[in-house]
């Protein structure tokens, strides 16, 4: 088995549907010929894809309401609530997904970068809603390879008093490596996920990957 | 009744009529019911067009479609034309005629199919670069003065009329007609008379009064005969018309409390049950209700669009390395059934982009809830295409099938076609399914309760449109 299919078998680990329709927008993304409004609008469909499937993990409660036509219907509502936090920057590029489906929700930002020095992640910048202890956390990066930042961030979120079982790590694209070793370290996270990739190379890039997302989506490509 | 397609004055062009919405023409199996043809021929002026209007405005049938010969003139070679300019061409012989595009044209309105039906320009002596698509006709009125002379198309008349006219009044409306409309003089039309009309009508044109059922002497001045033969005509549709639709399908399918295994419906995730629980709550205000449709409009459209066969495609990532994939589709259109198909369109239109929208109004008849279709405008283009075909809701499938087979008859195959519904009934799928099998039928939300009295879903969520659009009564 290689490192992908196991990552693809782990219980916390939630791939989109692989249909055929997903795959097509993966293509899209992924070649290096696409132009950059191309980039953006594929990328906000398999976003909003993802948030939709994230939202699937958080508890409903049974509810009965009445129809137009007099009868009671035997429904269920939402229970709990939530939140998002972004890692800066690429993860920002998700936040609009979100907003689609949850209006107002509250968004915390966290800014995470190597330290040249240690070559460890660091926590430059945070600012998260007052109360996120109560709160799920929807936590969003659109490419996970090592895990590095989004290990730290975890590690901040925990900080903060959040419970680990109700983080839900949204992601576009992750290596095994990455997203076996996160799973490994937090016992009760969840990962939703479009595709899993091959590998990452020397340069903690994923293979085949699509590149720097944050440059591609923002504009800032060399 | 509302005309649309007529030239300034009727004559020679197609013409066609509409004045209310059209019942089901076709099955409950879904199978087109033919359309009801009626020929009539006679001379050159003799009253063809106004006793083939007197019959359609008494059938008081809500689709009609008249369609003149003369949309079938053949193209002239540039000898020929330059004889017409003076005059010299004999466009009354059965030579001057594109038969084979006539029967074409008539098989394909027998049949229920959107049809273009040539035009010709009388100035120009040439058939006109424009075309007029016609669809939806129950009845088909060909008149001609060969509307009788072809063996194929007198196979496919059900009724056939001979306008016999006394050739002196005919000469006598001639001489006032091109006189007043063509501006020619008397001289020149009689002498046409002589040498083309005249020779035409009693060596062709004549000879198929035999092929008729029946013939009006003096045409639209006999109201005995006419009266006759529209009794003739109503009796001979009431038999051909079609069974009520809606109870003939809930009396089918009624007792169906599970859908057919080759249903596309949404997983029924926690967000699609806390959404639809949302919808279906008749407290729930107007906002959330526009809210939470179109999240499960978006929802429903793109399982709908995982359901689309892609071919593969291998893409080259910034890092150098192929990616194995799909080319999404290019060769998708749309679909919308009017009011509330309108609310999945616009979810379509946020992540796919369609080559072409296709609009259809269909209408329940207040007393009987019979589908009735008035507005149908699908571009030709579609029938290469992949097609969504959106409406909210699915009951009993009648209003469901109708649009089908309107994509059907403007040639959409029926394994192209893909139909999306926020919610559905087992009953209204099954329908569906038996009628056109390889249709795929995706929907949000299944539910098997239908009220008989009003043909509600019960637990459903009301009248969606009035409740999306804020128009309850």
């Amino acid at each position: 088995m290689t490192l992908s299919e196991e990552a693809a078998k782990h219980p916390r680990l939630h791939l989109l549907p692989q249909t055929h329709q997903l795959k097509g927008l993966m293509t899209i993304i992924r070649d290096a010929n696409t132009e950059r409004g191309d980039f953006v609008f594929y990328s906000d469909r398999v976003i909003r894809l993802l948030v939709e499937e994230g939202l699937n993990y958080l508890p409903v409660v049974d509810k009965e309401v009445i129809t137009p036509t007099g009868l009671p219907f035997q429904g269920v509502a939402f229970e709990g609530r939530i939140c998002g936090v972004s890692i800066m920057r690429a993860g920002e590029s998700m936040e609009q997904g979100l907003r689609e489906v949850c209006t107002s929700v509250r968004i915390g930002k966290v800014l995470i970068q190597r330290d040249e020095r240690t070559a460890l992640p660091k926590l430059y910048y945070s600012k998260l809603p007052k109360d996120i202890s109560d709160r799920w956390v929807l936590l969003l990066d659109p490419m996970l390879a090592t895990g590095g930042s989004a290990v730290k961030c975890i590690e901040v979120l925990l900080e903060a008093g959040v419970k680990e079982e109700r983080i839900l790590f949204i992601n576009l694209i992750c290596a095994p490596e990455g997203a076996l070793a996160m799973l490994e370290k937090f016992k009760s996270i969840q990962i939703i996920t479009a595709e899993i990739d091959e590998s990452i190379d020397d340069r903690k890039f994923i293979l085949p990957g699509l590149g720097d997302f944050g440059d591609r989506y923002f504009g800032t490509e060399d | 009744m509302a005309a649309s397609g007529s030239s300034n004055n009727g004559r020679g062009s197609t013409l066609m009529l509409r004045s209310a919405g059209r019942p089901p023409w076709y099955t409950p199996d879904g199978r087109n019911i033919p359309a009801y043809m009626v020929g009539i021929a006679g001379a050159s002026a003799s009253g063809k067009t106004s006793v083939a209007r007197q019959i359609v405005e008494s059938l008081n049938v809500p689709w009609v479609v008249i369609i003149s010969m003369d949309s079938f003139y053949r193209r002239l070679t540039p000898e020929e034309s330059k004889q017409a300019f003076q005059n010299n061409h004999d466009f009354d012989h059965p030579s001057s005629y594109d038969f084979a595009a006539a029967v074409r044209a008539l098989e394909s309105l027998k049949h229920g199919k959107a049809t273009n039906i040539p035009q010709y320009d009388f100035a120009t002596h040439c058939p006109s670069n424009e075309t007029l698509h016609v669809y939806g006709a129950s009845v088909v009125v060909f008149e001609g003065i060969f509307a009788l002379y072809d063996q194929r198309v007198l196979d496919m008349l059900d009724v056939k009329i001979f306008v016999d006219t006394d050739s002196d009044v005919c000469l006598a409306r001639r001489i006032r007609r091109d006189v007043a409309e063509r501006a020619r003089d008397p001289l020149g039309v009689l002498q046409q008379y002589d040498r083309f009309v005249k020779p035409a009508y009693d060596g062709f044109v004549r000879p198929t009064m035999n092929n008729a059922d029946i013939i009006i002497p003096r045409g639209l001045d006999n109201h005995v005969a006419i009266g006759l033969m529209i009794q003739h005509i109503k009796r001979q549709l009431d038999d051909h018309n079609a069974v009520l639709m809606r109870p003939t399908l809930l009396n089918r399918y009624g007792k169906t409390r599970s859908a057919d295994d080759s249903l596309f419906l949404l997983p029924q995730s926690n967000q699609v049950r806390a959404m639809r629980t949302i919808l279906c709550d008749r407290t729930t205000p107007r906002d959330d209700f526009i809210f939470y449709s179109d999240r499960l409009s978006r929802l429903v459209i793109e399982y709908a669009l995982a359901q689309l066969c892609l071919t593969e495609k291998t893409a080259i990532t910034p890092m150098g390395l192929p990616y194995h994939g799909y080319a999404i589709a290019s060769n998708i259109s749309s679909v919308t059934i009017l009011r509330a198909g309108g609310v999945m369109e616009k979810a379509l239109r946020s992540v796919a982009r369609p080559a072409h929208y296709g609009k259809i109004l269909i209408v329940g008849d207040p007393k009987s809830h019979e589908p009735r279709l008035h507005y149908a405008n699908l571009p030709p283009a579609i029938s290469a295409h992949q097609v969504l075909l959106m409406d909210s809701t699915i009951v009993s499938g009648a209003n469901a099938m109708m649009a089908i087979r309107i994509c059907l008859d403007h040639g959409v195959s029926e394994h192209n076609l893909i139909f999306i519904s926020l919610l559905a009934t087992p009953q209204g799928t099954r329908a569906i399914q038996a009628a056109f099998p390889a249709v795929k039928v995706v929907t949000a939300i299944l539910d098997s309760h239908i009220s008989s009295d009003d043909l509600l879903i019960r637990s459903g969520y009301g009248l969606f449109g009035d409740r999306y659009f804020g128009t309850e009564v």
